[in-house]
Parts: structure tokens; C-alpha cells; sequence
């Protein structure tokens, strides 16, 4: 009787032991998959899904904590589910990145117009405030206040400009195309101010 | 060929019209004439002659 409860008792952990080895390679294979799947987006997933990317790695990270304890069949249970989750922030980081790219187009063409009319303001009111810098009087329709008023704001309508252009060289197209549109209201206030009635 | 400056101002000559006048109006000074005929050359060979109708840009 003792020698038939061994017996049993050995039988079960043999099955065990040989279920668990049979999970071994679906389980690393899981894991290689899914890292593998990973890495074909990960760079991509940073930038438009960090923190989704940082659920799925923590998820990673416990799958392969299962794998080293040797609980395979606990891998292959998770991973079909996990993969999932992978292939759909795959396609939210692509819808993501595209959004991004058709956002970064058009901000680039208005900058394009923008920049090619901006220098040609600064030019049209530059040339007047340095010709009324040394008028003996200025024209009746601008008076003194406003002169001063005018020259600290184009001054500053300069500095922006300078800080937009960097902006958008450094990449962030958007901002400096923001702040390129307040530029260029700015400027259209100046020339208002001077009595400057734009040929276009 | 330069592009013309969308931001440039002009002004058409009229009838009685010289360009001290000219810089009175836009500059409030008729001494600084010279800045508006130095930027029309193309179109001006004499300060004292300027006719009805001309664009000069006010620079």
C-alpha cells in the first residue's frame, strides 16, 4: 500500500515535471515574440506612447520574472494576452506618429510663408524708424509717445523673431509657428502705428 | 530680379506734389526728401521733376 501511494506520488510529480518541461520552449518562444515585437516599434513608442510603453515593459518584465522562476505554463497563459496589448499600442503609436508627421507638414509650410513675410516687415519698418530717428519732426500722424512705443516693440518684435527661428531649427515647428503668428500681428500693429498702409 | 517688399508704402504723385512735400507727409521732415528719391532711381533722374501719376515707394 505505502510502495502503491510512492508509486502515485511519483507518477504525478513525472507528469508534472514533464508538463512543465514541455511549456519550457512555447514559453521562451513567448517571450522572444514579444520582445521581438516590441523592439520593431520601441523607438517610435518613446516618443508618441511613453507611458504605454512603460505598462507594457513592466508586463515584460514580469513574464520573464515567471520565466526565470520556471513557471512556464503561467508565460504561455499571459503572453496571448499581452501580445495583444502590444499590437494595439502598435497601432495607437502609429496613428500617433502619423498625426504627428501631418501636424509637423503643415506647421513647416505655414512657417515657410511666415518666414518669407516676417523679414520683409522687420525691412519695411526698420528702414522707417531709422528715417524718423533723424527726422527734426515727426509726421502729424505719429507722435512722440508712439514713436517711443513703437521702437521698444519692434525691438522686441526682432528678439522674438531670433528666438522663433531657433525654435523651429531646433524642431519644435509648432511652438515657433505659434509664436511666429503673434510675431507677425505684432508687427502688422507696429506698421498700423506708423502709419504704414501695406502695398498687400 | 529683387522681389518688391509687400510691406513696402507707396504713394502716387499728385498735381502739386514735390518730394520735400512728400517727406513732410510721410517723414515729418521735408529735409529728409533725399531718403525717397535715392530709393526711386529706377524711376527718377531728377529730385526737382517728379510727375502726376508716378508710384514712388516710401522707404
Amino acid at each position: 500500500m505505502r510502495f502503491a501511494k510512492f508509486f502515485v506520488a511519483l507518477a504525478a510529480t513525472t507528469t508534472m515535471l514533464i508538463g512543465c518541461a514541455s511549456q519550457k520552449e512555447p514559453a521562451e518562444k513567448a517571450v522572444a515574440q514579444i520582445e521581438s515585437s516590441v523592439a520593431e516599434f520601441r523607438a517610435d513608442a518613446e516618443k508618441y506612447a511613453a507611458d504605454e510603453l512603460k505598462k507594457v515593459d513592466e508586463s515584460i518584465g514580469k513574464l520573464k520574472n515567471s520565466l526565470a522562476n520556471k513557471d512556464y505554463s503561467m508565460v504561455v497563459k499571459a503572453a496571448p494576452s499581452l501580445q495583444s496589448t502590444i499590437s494595439s499600442l502598435k497601432q495607437s503609436v502609429a496613428v500617433k506618429k502619423a498625426d504627428a508627421e501631418a501636424l509637423m507638414a503643415a506647421a513647416t509650410a505655414e512657417w515657410g510663408e511666415i518666414s518669407a513675410k516676417v523679414p520683409q516687415m522687420v525691412e519695411a519698418i526698420q528702414s522707417r524708424v531709422d528715417t524718423l530717428g533723424k527726422s527734426r519732426k515727426l509726421p502729424a500722424n505719429v507722435d512722440k509717445a508712439t514713436f517711443e512705443t513703437v521702437k521698444a516693440d519692434f525691438e522686441n518684435m526682432k528678439n522674438e523673431w531670433t528666438a522663433a527661428a531657433a525654435q523651429f531649427a531646433s524642431g519644435e515647428a509648432d511652438a515657433a509657428v505659434r509664436k511666429a503668428r503673434e510675431i507677425k500681428a505684432k508687427g502688422e500693429q507696429i506698421l498700423a502705428k506708423l502709419g504704414m498702409t501695406p502695398a498687400a | 530680379m529683387a522681389t518688391e517688399n509687400p510691406y513696402a508704402q507707396y504713394h502716387v504723385v499728385k498735381k502739386g506734389d514735390t518730394l520735400s512735400k512728400i517727406a513732410e507727409e510721410y517723414y515729418g521732415d521735408k529735409m529728409l526728401y533725399p531718403k525717397i528719391f535715392e530709393a526711386n532711381k529706377d524711376v527718377l533722374q531728377d529730385p526737382n521733376k517728379i510727375k502726376p501719376g508716378q508710384k514712388l515707394r516710401i522707404p
